[in-house]
């Protein structure tokens, strides 16, 4: 590769070069896999969260089974607009990485004792069904921890197993909007109540556009996963990771939290502002959005000069002034009645030349949002490899992102393949760990089993 | 559904928060030594430490910026909530870094070490000899975590990376708002946890598999390409359509029914995409002709099908209370649930009873209450042991107890300005004004 983009804008060329050549792209699948000793069984129903909990642990080398049951996973159906490619839907096709993909029906009593036999070998369970399901059908983490004493079993479910809540709501299924709706981020984000600029109809808790709950409930249950597993190469022993996607989104709220302890007061919603660092938002520019950061004195200064406003300057002076939620509506619209009269890199130019001026007051950062049209065409993403392109056997062409681990210099992750229909791996699986051919597989075939 | 009783009882047994601190920490003997400042570096290591890692943070004389970032720059007992979000556990350490021997300490520190982590600028660390080579030398098995905006090579190395700047980078902003406004950054420096959350997972990947060959490795972590693989579809759907993918509020455009909806006394999260959950929600609205037209989740995800769709649900639970929609949920098996806030969470029984709100009296700041990272393990869970620190204060226990250094040396160190403590004219360096100089000490 062009050294020129091997170091780009690095302060430390050499180090550039150095940690290049420690993490190539190009030498991932020269090198060994961090978990290729696991086996994982996702026994997970319509959830994201088990499906990205085990790309995870699958782009680090963990050998993943998915169990699903006869028709596939409703999880295959969830996709924008209804959209499918074969028997799969966009989201599926981009967390199925890596994984061996079963069926079986655990509601027969053939199917449970599969399950089991499955379960007793793996060193890890998840699952994402009502809390007691699989408890009820004999083949939950009791039952499994008697035979497989080092089993981790990581249920994920939005109320968690237990409490007062999942006891009163234990019936209902788990889904993403639940999941951001009781993790508290919800509530502080969205469209500002004290704009008056505002329409009403849109000051109410907005959700993040992506499957944030489940996603995060997905990572949180692999670190839960992954801690367990380093517990257990000590000491053999397993246990229970009870994952409720809420929970790992409650506990990343900022401070939201520690300030009800301390105050005894809520936040309110922040828009695009923010209540510990203002100015630090997104205003309108004349071609989109763009980032705009002033937030110390220094910086508030230069931001008022860059603009022309030494008046906005004296009138907020400080930083009691420009946190006060009531004042951050009217400090945003006089930004954007400047920023709007320019491009967003007009503004990039503006507000560069102020900051090769030796008497410039201070620093003020701006950068466009980017579209998921222009993140995908960024040299740096293709030098990084940060999506994955294949022509599939079954699938096409597929496009999706690449593994974020891919830059662990000994045991990088990857994506080996991207999906597979619904029960292709049944022989290979079956064959491997049960011993079930061919002759047999037909019959648990023709019982409706597999 | 039903539960089984002695499977409730069961778990109750196995996650009685009244046994936290009996039972064994995961992390126990991992040391981290964190070179990091204000959230994302923090917070990686916080996860690790919640989980029994002991983690020896190092501060500049200025001290992480965190101190200084506050709502509504709003103090508590000397102490900045910024900076105690991401700061749990950990032992507090003033030094000048960029000193020959500072350098000298940290690596002696290191070979008693297993995980550095930095989120400086990409290179720094190698600027003052404390590279990964360097650092493998004296410690085969060490396991070294950079993570920035854009990582350590590339076109973009360098560039400076804030969260907000990830959360639009990574066009997670452009995908979040209403249809017809503007981009929404999220309430919280979302692009710097979860980017901190997966820094943790590679971490104990790297852990796992020095436990099998007892090999350390670096890494190299990128925030915005983290916001990248987090956004599920969007970019398989930018690839096959040619186009961007819309905002479309708080409804799920891969989900039907799923959205936010207006009840009589506020706002319910509802969601049946199972045919056998539609058929619930469409009883629950006494619609029967709605579950027959659109039985099929296929067909509600059509655009205009799931516009008339969730209109019909609006104007259903406009009439109920959120509470009515949740117990009909529970009982007719699709999902409905209030938007929670910090104080619901803050006195739910549910979130206390699974140690998910702990609370704990700090030697410093007296009696908390927070929240304790998840996910809950029943062996070795996760706990709160104490908050965050004023600068420096664990230098004598730190450099007593591992490097054995003597309190004469410790002294001349702090002569020279190399390492240091909380500067009493900056109050949130400090502890509380009541604080009597012995409390929370580890060696005093």
């Amino acid at each position: 590769m062009d050294d020129k983009r091997i170091i780009g804008m690095a302060a430390n060329a050499e180090y550039a070069r150095w940690a290049h050549r420690e993490t190539n792209p190009e030498d991932i699948f020269k090198k060994p896999e961090a978990l290729d000793d696991m086996l994982v069984i996702d026994a997970s129903h319509g959830s994201y969260a088990g499906l990205f909990a085990s790309s995870i642990l699958s782009e680090l080398g963990a050998e993943v089974v998915r169990v699903e049951s006869p028709g596939g996973d409703i999880a295959r159906k969830m996709s924008p607009y209804g959209m499918m490619v074969k028997d799969s839907g966009l989201a599926y096709i981009t967390e199925a990485r890596n994984k061996f993909h079963v069926t079986l029906d655990i509601t027969t009593q053939v199917g449970a004792n599969i399950f089991k036999r499955l379960a007793q070998k793996a060193d890890v369970v998840i699952e994402t069904f009502k809390p007691g399901y699989l408890d009820q059908r004999g083949v939950g983490y009791r039952q499994l921890a008697v035979q497989n004493p080092g089993l981790i079993y990581c249920p994920i479910y939005v109320y968690g197993q237990f409490g007062k809540d999942a006891e009163k709501y234990g019936n209902q299924p788990d889904y993403d909007i639940t999941n951001q709706a009781r993790g508290v981020i919800m509530s502080v984000t969205g469209e500002p109540d004290l704009d008056p600029e505002v329409a009403p109809e849109y000051k109410r808790p907005l959700k993040q556009g992506n499957w944030m709950g489940w996603y995060a409930g997905g990572a949180w249950a692999a670190f839960g996963i992954m801690t367990a597993m380093y517990h257990k190469r000590q000491t053999g022993k397993g246990q229970i990771v009870d994952c409720s996607p809420p929970e790992g989104l409650l506990a990343i709220s900022n401070y939201v939290m520690q300030y009800y302890h301390m105050s005894h007061n809520l936040m309110p919603r922040a828009g695009n502002y923010d209540y510990a660092v203002f100015p630090y938002t997104y205003v309108k520019c004349k071609d989109g959005y763009t980032f705009i950061s002033g937030f110390t004195d220094p910086n508030w200064t230069a931001l008022c000069e860059i603009m022309d406003r030494p008046e906005l300057r004296a009138k907020y002076p400080t930083i009691k002034e420009r946190l006060n939620p009531q004042n951050q509506p009217d400090i945003q619209h006089q930004i954007e009645a400047f920023t709007s009269k320019y491009t967003a890199d007009e503004l990039l130019r503006v507000i560069g030349s102020y900051m090769k001026r030796p008497d410039r007051k201070g620093t003020v950062v701006v950068g466009r949002l980017e579209s998921p049209k222009e993140v995908v065409q960024r040299e740096h993403w293709q030098d990084r490899l940060t999506f994955y392109v294949t022509d599939d056997p079954y699938y096409g062409e597929i496009f999706i992102q690449n593994s974020s681990f891919k830059a662990m210099s000994l045991t990088p992750g990857r994506i080996k393949w991207v999906c597979r229909p619904i029960g292709a791996d049944n022989g290979y699986i079956y064959q491997k760990y049960l011993g079930i051919g061919k002759t047999r597989l037909e019959e648990l075939r023709q019982a409706g089993v597999v | 559904m039903k539960q089984d009783g002695s499977y409730l009882e069961f778990l109750k047994q196995e996650y009685d928060v009244g046994k936290l601190f009996d039972k064994p920490e995961p992390l126990k003997g991992v040391r981290v030594l964190e070179v990091c400042y204000v959230v994302l570096g923090p917070a990686a290591c916080d996860y690790l430490a919640e989980f029994g890692a002991e983690v020896i943070k190092f501060e500049g004389q200025k001290g992480d910026q965190m101190r200084f970032v506050t709502p509504y720059a709003f103090f508590w007992k000397n102490m900045s909530p910024g900076l105690e979000i991401e700061n749990h556990n950990k032992y507090w350490i003033g030094m000048h870094m960029n000193n020959p021997k500072a350098k000298e300490i940290f690596l002696d520190l290191v070979k008693k070490a297993d995980v550095v982590v930095d989120n400086l600028t990409p290179g720094r660390l190698a600027t003052w000899g404390l590279s990964y080579k360097e650092l493998r030398e004296i410690n085969p098995g060490i396991i070294q975590l950079h993570v920035s905006g854009y990582g350590s090579w590339g076109p973009w190395t360098g560039r400076t990376s804030y969260d907000a700047v990830a959360q639009s980078m990574g066009a997670l902003s452009p995908i979040t708002g209403f249809e017809e406004r503007g981009p929404i950054k999220s309430g919280v420096w979302i692009a710097d946890w979860i980017t901190g959350l997966m820094c943790a997972v590679s971490i104990m990947a790297a852990l796992n598999y020095r436990e099998r060959t007892g090999e350390g490795q670096f890494i190299d972590y990128m925030q915005v390409e983290n916001v990248i693989r987090w956004l599920d579809w969007t970019w398989l759907f930018t690839h096959k359509t040619g186009t961007d993918r819309k905002r479309s509020g708080n409804r799920d455009l891969a989900i039907c029914p799923s959205d936010l909806f207006r009840c009589s006394d506020g706002w319910v999260a509802v969601a049946a995409f199972a045919e056998q959950e539609f058929k619930g929600l469409c009883e629950a609205m006494g619609q029967a002709t709605l579950f027959e037209k659109f039985h099929d989740p296929a067909e509600r995800l059509k655009d205009e099908n799931a516009r008339d769709i969730l209109q019909a649900i609006e104007a259903w639970t406009a009439a109920k209370t959120v509470g009515q929609v949740e117990e009909l949920g529970n009982r007719l098996g699709f999902a409905a649930s209030r938007v929670l806030s910090a104080s619901d969470v803050y006195h739910s029984p549910h979130f206390r009873e699974r140690g998910t709100m702990q609370q704990y009296d700090d030697a410093l700041y007296g009696d908390m209450v927070q929240h304790c990272y998840p996910p809950r393990l029943s062996e070795t869970p996760s706990r709160l042991k104490w908050s965050s620190r004023p600068l420096g204060f664990d230098n004598e226990y730190v450099f007593t107890k591992i490097l054995g250094m003597q309190r004469t040396a410790i002294k001349s160190l702090e002569e020279e300005g190399i390492i240091f403590k909380w500067n009493p004219s900056i109050p949130s360096h400090c502890p509380p004004s009541d604080w009597d100089e012995i409390s929370g000490k580890k060696l005093s």
